[in-house]
């Protein structure tokens, strides 16, 4: 049945998918790159709350600074050793996505090995941790409990919207991110300094995708080295209905993804007793009808070709 | 005069609430050299984009020799005889020259996916189009750099390869997206004249839009003025240059 | 010499399976620039559908009706001697045939049909199209009970099998996926040395133009990608008859980029070189399993770990310093250049 805790769950999930998929849609908006090293920027917001709960260090809101400078840290890191220098030789987008991705491959293993060899010494036997945080206390409003870890995901995404917003719309270093997206041989001409500009996009995508590690561990609360994997499909689905371009439409994309997730989900079982493992499936529906539907070309670049879309003109 | 090859009627293309075109009407005749000017924005690009089957107008109408091609896809333009060249050439740089030309005939037999494996149902055909390309190369001085790959090529050799490797297939209109910009003013010329040739010697028709409009007023029989979408002024070159209107529009714009 | 014999009997349809993966692969990024995130998903259904097929023709000659999954068809099918595998060596040999033939085509016709909608909005959303879909079926096949859910399907063996001694067998297996590799091999090389070659080439490198010269750029994508998914199916067919089982868990998104490893690391756009890089990443592959076990659990990192941290390595230092892999790609070959020759000669 559909209950407040459905509703609850949308939301929060909404959130940490929204502060998880804008970043995404930024860098490539910027970039025309899709980083999957995005995925490892989630695990290690995940991660760095997790151990921390672990050490005792069981303040939210010093996770999530931590989460994002080292997410930010990790995006520069990237971007200097890898994109820029292809980017530089005059590599195909395709290239460095693909290069992305064998980064993805090559941290996530890393991860791994090292978390291994971590459990070892902290003689435990599983590698996944679970959440001990604190920030906000739980709120009970009538005979709904609200749970402490929503009023945290609520505060610190609509804080990281806005900060981002402002960052972009507001400042001269924002202006300058912007302009190297709309056209970025155009920004270099007019003296805005591409390498300096992009270090700062990426560790604010990094930084900010980490901090959505951190409200996706809070929803999970259990984290475990596949945190980052099990949500790639529906992050790619959110940046693909916001067409990979429209910051906006991504936030929205995020709340369709989790509301499918969800609410849909649970009307369908309720229904037609779909199997709840279906979930999955109802996503990627949804990706493929964006994709059908309302196919995000321009951006994304692509063909202008078009079924046939009215009846063979005749003479 | 002659009958006209390809009609626009009334065509508009809006993107939101921006009107690219907004109701254009023009014909190009038969083996004309006919100019589209218009300052930076005029929508001269996205009227080519349109012919060309790259956006479906929002309004109107595109015939081609009697036959409407709106809506219809970019290849299938291409197949109706109307090849198009970029402002920036757009050739294959990870072929040769060579292999650029031959490219171009439609329905290859080595082209099918069945046939191709099977070396013998196309090598003939393969063969009578790669002389057919290299007598065209060298008719038009490209024969040295048969085999060079595109990127040695100077700018105006590329130019010149872009257009003349319409000339393997039954093309009869050329849209030419600034043919002269980024090559100096003699090169420009020389790229003119050799428009003209083909005209001349082809029964081509070129439908040209140019910046530099000292070159192009000098060969084009006829000019289109193109201002916010709208068709601002029309006759032939000399008529043009003198119309307050576009004068004002260059210098406004 | 007797080991190296085992490991080489061993090693072969292993190279074959990837081999075949990594062309199929080549055709469609280093030929045709059509990123494929999901081959998994086209090798899994021909892994599935040959064991699906196999397995239940062979349960039907021995009239038994148990479910695939169940222990009785297990032993009805594989206890040696009496399983209907040693006891119908023709129909199992047969289906092994008809499994490669109907991969194929299965194979083939989804992937057309996949992607054929996606192909107009960038390499970026086809791949990623694609990378749903592989992990749509491998979570659908976690849970469909009738195939054997997250425990898949057990009971099939190498096709040849019957014939008594292991290494005959295994020989002749390795020698029969070899020579469809060196199939496959040869009819990639004349594809993409044709007229078609030459249009997937302009495809690559830039679609819009290839598009304003007449090519219908999405049938022809799509045609490719029915051929290299067809072709993946076939490797998924090799996978079943040589390791005996399928499991949904087997075909993991990451299998995808392994393929990609060696393709890169081979060259884009050279189906020798994709050979090499399948052939570098098994071997290398198998040496970490063999250290491993000699090694046992004083190894740093476990040898798993290690395996797939060198392949996303590889992918990132081969892109940033040898972007052209090991073996280049090459132009293409056609009679016009013969052509050319003779218009020269005459004058």
């Amino acid at each position: 049945m559909v209950g407040v805790s459905e509703v609850l769950n949308t939301v929060q999930m909404g959130l940490a998918y929204m502060v998880i998929a804008l970043p995404l849609t930024l860098s490539y908006r910027v970039t025309q790159v899709i980083n999957f090293v995005h995925i490892i920027f989630i695990t290690l917001g995940a991660y760095t709350v997790a151990l921390l709960g672990l050490i005792g260090l069981t303040n939210v809101w010093i996770a999530l600074g931590i989460a994002f400078l080292l997410g930010g840290a990790l995006a520069v890191l990237d971007n200097v050793a890898v994109f820029e220098p292809l980017w530089r030789r005059g590599s195909d987008v395709l290239i460095i996505m693909v290069a992305s991705l064998g980064l993805w491959i090559f941290y996530k293993y890393l991860i791994y090995a090292v978390l291994d060899k971590l459990f070892i010494i902290l003689r435990t036997n599983t590698l996944s941790v679970l959440v001990r945080t604190e920030g906000f206390p739980s709120v009970t409003l009538g005979a709904v409990t609200i749970d402490g870890y929503l009023i945290d995901t609520v505060v610190t995404s609509v804080v990281v919207t806005l900060a981002l917003y402002l960052i972009l719309m507001k400042t001269r270093i924002g202006k300058a991110i912007r302009a190297i997206a709309d056209n970025q041989t155009l920004a270099e001409i007019s003296g805005i300094p591409r390498g300096r500009v992009l270090n700062f996009m990426w560790f604010l995508a990094g930084g900010t995708a980490a901090v959505g590690g951190v409200l996706w561990a809070l929803f999970q609360t259990t984290v475990t080295p596949e945190i980052g994997d099990q949500i790639i499909l529906q992050v790619f689905s959110i940046a693909v209905i916001g067409g990979l371009y429209s910051l906006t439409k991504t936030a929205l994309g995020a709340f369709i993804v989790s509301g499918t997730e969800n609410i849909v989900i649970a009307v369908l079982h309720d229904t037609f007793g779909l199997p709840l493992s279906f979930r999955p499936f109802l996503v990627f529906s949804v990706l493929l009808i964006v994709i059908l539907v309302w196919p995000p070309l321009g951006a994304g670049g692509g063909l202008p070709y078009r079924f046939r879309i009215r009846p063979r003109a005749r003479r | 005069m002659a009958e006209p090859i390809l009609e626009v009627k009334d065509v508009a293309k809006y993107f939101g609430g921006v009107r690219a075109l907004d109701g254009v009407t023009l014909s190009v005749q038969k083996g004309g050299l006919i100019g589209l000017i218009g300052p930076n924005g005029s929508g001269k690009t996205t009227l080519f984009n349109v012919i060309t089957g790259f956006y479906v107008p929002t309004r109107g109408e595109v015939w081609f020799e009697g036959e409407r091609i709106d809506g219809l896809n970019p290849n299938e333009v291409y197949l109706k005889g109307i090849v198009r060249t970029f402002q920036i050439p757009r050739l294959f740089p990870s072929l040769t020259v060579l292999e650029n030309v031959l490219l171009t005939p439609p329905n290859q037999i080595g082209e099918k996916p069945l046939y191709a494996v099977l070396r013998s149902r196309w090598e003939k055909q393969e063969k009578e189009l790669a002389k057919k390309a290299v007598k065209l190369l060298r008719r038009f001085g490209l024969g040295r750099y048969i085999h060079a790959n595109v990127s040695e090529l100077s700018a105006a050799h590329i130019k010149l390869l872009e257009t003349i490797r319409g000339l393997m297939t039954n093309a009869k209109l050329y849209l030419l997206d600034e043919p002269a910009a980024g090559v100096a003013y003699d090169m420009a010329k020389e790229m003119f004249s050799f428009v003209k040739r083909l005209r001349d010697e082809e029964g081509l028709t070129f439908f040209i839009i140019e910046h530099r409009l000292e070159v192009l007023m000098e060969f084009v029989d006829y000019v289109y003025v193109l201002h916010n979408g709208k068709l601002l002024a029309e006759g032939k070159p000399d008529e043009v240059v003198q119309n307050k209107a576009v004068i004002e529009a260059y210098l406004g714009g | 010499m007797e080991f190296l014999i085992n490991f080489i009997i061993s090693w072969l349809p292993i190279f074959a399976i990837y081999g075949i993966l990594s062309i199929s692969l080549n055709l469609e990024i280093g030929y045709t620039g059509m990123a494929n995130f999901g081959k998994v998903a086209f090798y899994a259904i021909g892994a599935y559908l040959s064991a699906a097929l196999t397995m239940s023709v062979m349960l039907s000659l021995v009239g038994k009706s148990v479910p695939l999954y169940s222990i009785e068809a297990v032993q009805a099918l594989s206890t040696p001697g009496t399983g209907a595998i040693y006891t119908h060596p023709a129909a199992y040999v047969g289906l092994f045939v008809l499994s490669l033939v109907l991969a194929f085509i299965v194979a083939g016709v989804v992937g057309y049909f996949i992607t054929y909608p996606t192909l107009r909005v960038g390499p970026a959303f086809l791949g990623i199209t694609v990378l749903a879909f592989g992990e749509m079926f491998r979570v659908f096949m976690r849970n469909y009970e009738p195939l054997g859910s997250t425990k898949g399907l057990f009971g099939l063996n190498n096709p040849f099998i019957w014939i008594g001694n292991p290494q005959l067998s295994q020989g002749l297996f390795a020698l029969v996926s070899l020579a469809l590799l060196l199939a496959i091999y040869i009819y990639a090389e004349r594809f993409v040395n044709s007229p078609l070659g030459r249009t997937l080439r302009a495809i690559k490198d830039d679609e819009v133009a290839a598009l304003c010269l007449g090519k219908h750029v999405p049938r022809v994508k799509a045609t490719v990608f029915f051929i290299a998914s067809g072709m993946a199916g076939v490797a998924g067919v090799l996978w079943t008859f040589y390791q005996g089982s399928v499991q949904p868990d087997t075909f993991v998104p990451i299998l995808t980029f392994y393929v990609w490893a060696m393709v890169i690391l081979g060259g884009m756009g050279n189906n020798l070189g994709a050979l090499l890089g399948a052939a570098v990443f098994t071997l290398v592959d198998r040496v970490l399993t063999f250290a491993a076990g000699m090694m046992g659990p004083s190894l740093i990192i476990p040898p798993n770990y290690l395996r797939w941290m060198i392949v996303g390595i590889v992918i990132v230092l081969v892109l940033l310093f040898r972007p052209e892999g090991i073996r280049p790609a090459k132009p293409i070959k056609t009679p016009a250049w013969e052509a050319v020759k003779e218009v020269s000669e005459g004058g």
